[in-house]
């Protein structure tokens, strides 16, 4: 967590950010993740109302698309971590031309931080 | 019919020119986006045909072929190009502010080209235009980069002209229009539009140079490159079944290595990679349905891509950094920003009511209806996929998860304004996609509004959704950090370079050992015959100085008699 700026104050922050910051509220996550799991449901009940839609049976059977939904994402996790010891290198792997180590010119910039205005 | 219409490419080539005229500042700004303006309503009024005939070297150039499908490119041309220089109203660099309208030009250029000489000049332009948004950072590392996409660019108009040249011998036409693969010739064009559209294996180009670009500079290149390669190949090879299985694999590939990218940009030209592959594969299918889906989800992917580059532009503008492993927690801060790209994400995600869920089905269901089953199970997949980098791990890793003490001011306001209209665009496509499938090349009879397809898309999308919460809950989804992937680019970067050296260097100690042995020959031999023959030698005692004028005169009367026969 926070390595925040000491002159840190969430009340300068713009309005829509402080709303924002429930996000960030004990206890916000797990409301949000119920909201998630009902949502969920209601597109397996939704799944209900119709049958054989489908240009494929397998398309026709209930929650098909949770079901592929959620074992791609996980396989796709899996996946990514186990090429990650495969292909991960430092970032100077390249040297100087590659531009992943270089800082970014600051012409290019206009650094502005919230709590300086 | 014939008609005679002003280039729209010209427009913004006139753009550009007066462009360096004008002094530094806002006028050159409002420069970049007026340009856009009138040459999408001087697109919107042209009249369908073939006009602007030219006499080049014996053969009739069409610089206008005016249809369906090169005006709907052409527009959402000038919707990019204005979008990017609003959002790069700030930048006072007179290279990158040409090199957009000279870039975004030749693109439209291109796409209206009815020739392949026409063709080439537009392709090789948008190569070497783009390259200065590249080159524009001015760091060692953008140059070498930007030299390297110059390579590649460069190489993808050479063969196009190979294969053009070849053609021309063969059929004695220039004509760009639909080819058969079968040939060197169609081989050839079809190779170097598969470079630029950044196929499989050819694709590292793209990867390599967008992130090193200026800000401003990866929001243009987004845009027109791989979108004029797509546009190239739905009018070279449409219903070329090889097609279907590239876009396929292109769909599916670049998921993982997004998962894993640190560079919130280089995670988006994956990305860009991945929606590609969609297109492809709707070329490929070649029915009216699925080139139908192959012109909205360019038009719509130009737009959230758009979005997403400039949210993670803004945020870079701001710290100086797009690499999600020094960022997080922005959106207290940058809450405007926030939303534009979560707006962004949503549509590259294709929910529902935002843009990717009206266009990307179109190519889904027709991939479907044409029985291609596996392709169809990995687009499917791929959806989940783009949903992984771009739907959550962009705005995730950037705005949301851990705080990282990071408190940047707001973007400025016409970024804000840039973002906004982007945004408002991919929600306005998502709600009412009647006005864009109206520009498509082909009657649309389609609604993406049924039942079965938003639940169908929500169960993949809230299940992927909750896939994500619990693999970050139980600690197994891969942190971010700083590092980079291999990719094929490793090859003519380390693997290639390497190699060379080596052979070099065995090269090079052959010949040194061969030089050193002959030479220690040469000077024992030298050694002995000094030894022998030279002043202190045995047998120049015995040597009367007489001897030497006789050999001389033999000489002299030798050089006289050759010289007199």
């Amino acid at each position: 967590m926070a390595k925040a700026p000491k002159n840190d104050n969430p009340q300068n922050y713009p309005a829509l950010g402080r709303w924002m910051m429930w996000v960030d509220k004990p206890g916000s996550v797990k409301k949000m993740t119920w909201v998630l799991g009902i949502f969920c449901v209601l597109t397996i009940l939704g799944n209900l109302t119709y049958s054989n839609k489908g240009h494929y049976s397998a398309e026709n059977i209930l929650g098909f698309y949770a079901f592929y939904g959620f074992v791609a994402f996980t396989l796709i996790i899996f996946v990514a971590k186990a090429l990650r010891t495969l292909i991960m290198r430092p970032e100077d792997y390249y040297g100087k031309k590659s531009i992943d180590t270089e800082e970014w010119p600051e012409a290019e910039l206009v650094r502005k931080d919230h709590n300086d205005d | 019919m014939m008609i005679d219409p002003f280039p729209p490419a010209f427009i913004f080539f006139i753009g550009a020119g007066l462009l360096l005229c004008m002094p530094k500042g806002n006028l050159r700004a409002l420069i970049g986006i007026i340009v856009p303006i009138i040459t999408a309503l001087v697109i919107w009024e042209l009249p369908n045909g073939i006009g602007s005939e030219l006499e080049f070297a014996g053969l009739a150039l069409e610089m206008m072929r005016v249809d369906k499908l090169s005006v709907i490119f052409g527009l959402v041309f000038c919707l990019a190009a204005f979008l990017g220089n609003l959002y790069a109203w700030h930048v006072k660099d007179t290279i990158q502010q040409v090199a957009a309208l000279g870039y975004a030009g030749s693109a439209i250029g291109a796409v209206f080209a009815g020739d392949f000489i026409t063709l080439f000049i537009y392709w090789e332009g948008t190569a070497i235009a783009s390259v200065f948004l590249i080159w524009a950072r001015r760091t060692e590392g953008a140059f070498y980069t930007g030299m390297r996409y110059l390579v590649i660019q460069i190489a993808s108009g050479v063969i196009l002209l190979a294969g053009v040249v070849l053609l021309y011998r063969e059929t004695g036409s220039i004509t760009f229009e639909k080819m058969e693969l079968g040939t060197l010739a169609t081989w050839l064009i079809f190779l170097s539009f598969g470079i630029k559209c950044a196929f499989p294996l050819l694709h590292n180009w793209l990867q390599d140079s967008y992130p090193a670009a200026t800000i401003t500079g990866t929001v243009i290149l987004s845009a027109f490159t791989t979108k004029l390669a797509v546009y190239a190949l739905a009018r070279g090879f449409p219903g070329t079944e090889l097609l279907i299985y590239i876009g396929a694999v292109m769909t599916v590939f670049p998921v993982f290595l997004a998962e894993i990218e640190n560079d919130l940009r280089r995670v988006l030209a994956y990305s860009l990679n991945n929606q590609l592959g969609f297109m492809v594969v709707g070329v490929g299918i070649g029915t009216e349905m699925s080139l139908n889906g192959t012109a909205s989800h360019a038009f719509a992917h130009i737009l959230y891509k758009a979005l997403l580059f400039m949210s993670v532009g803004a945020v870079l503008f701001r710290t100086g950094t797009s690499k999600a492993s020094e960022l997080g927690g922005l959106y207290r801060t940058m809450p405007l920003t926030a939303i534009f790209c979560l707006v962004g994400a949503a549509s590259i995600s294709a929910f529902p009511l935002f843009s990717g869920f009206v266009t990307k089905s179109l190519i889904l269901d027709a991939s479907a209806e044409n029985h291609y089953m596996i392709v169809w199970g990995m687009l499917v997949f791929a959806s989940a996929g783009v949903l992984s980098h771009s739907g959550i791990k962009i705005p995730f890793f950037t705005f949301f998860a851990h705080d990282s003490g990071k408190r940047p001011a707001e973007a400025p306001t016409h970024m804000l304004w840039a973002m906004g209209i982007t945004a408002a665009l991919c929600i306005l496509v998502g709600v009412f996609p009647e006005p864009l499938y109206a520009l498509l090349p082909y009657k649309v009879d389609y609604h993406a509004y049924t039942t079965y397809h938003v639940v169908g898309q929500l169960q993949l999308l809230l299940f992927a959704l909750l896939a994500f919460v619990f693999l970050m809950r139980t600690g197994i989804h891969p942190p971010e950090v700083r590092a980079i992937n291999l990719d094929t680019d490793v090859l003519y970067r380390r693997f290639l370079p390497t190699l060379i050296t080596r052979l070099g260097n065995i090269i090079s100690g052959v010949w040194m050992l061969g030089t050193w042995f002959a030479k220690g020959k040469a000077d024992k031999f030298v050694k002995t015959l000094h030894n022998s023959h030279g002043p202190e030698g045995r047998m120049a005692r015995v040597w009367p100085t007489g001897a030497m004028v006789l050999w001389i005169a033999i000489i002299l009367s030798a050089t006289l008699i050759v010289n007199f026969i």
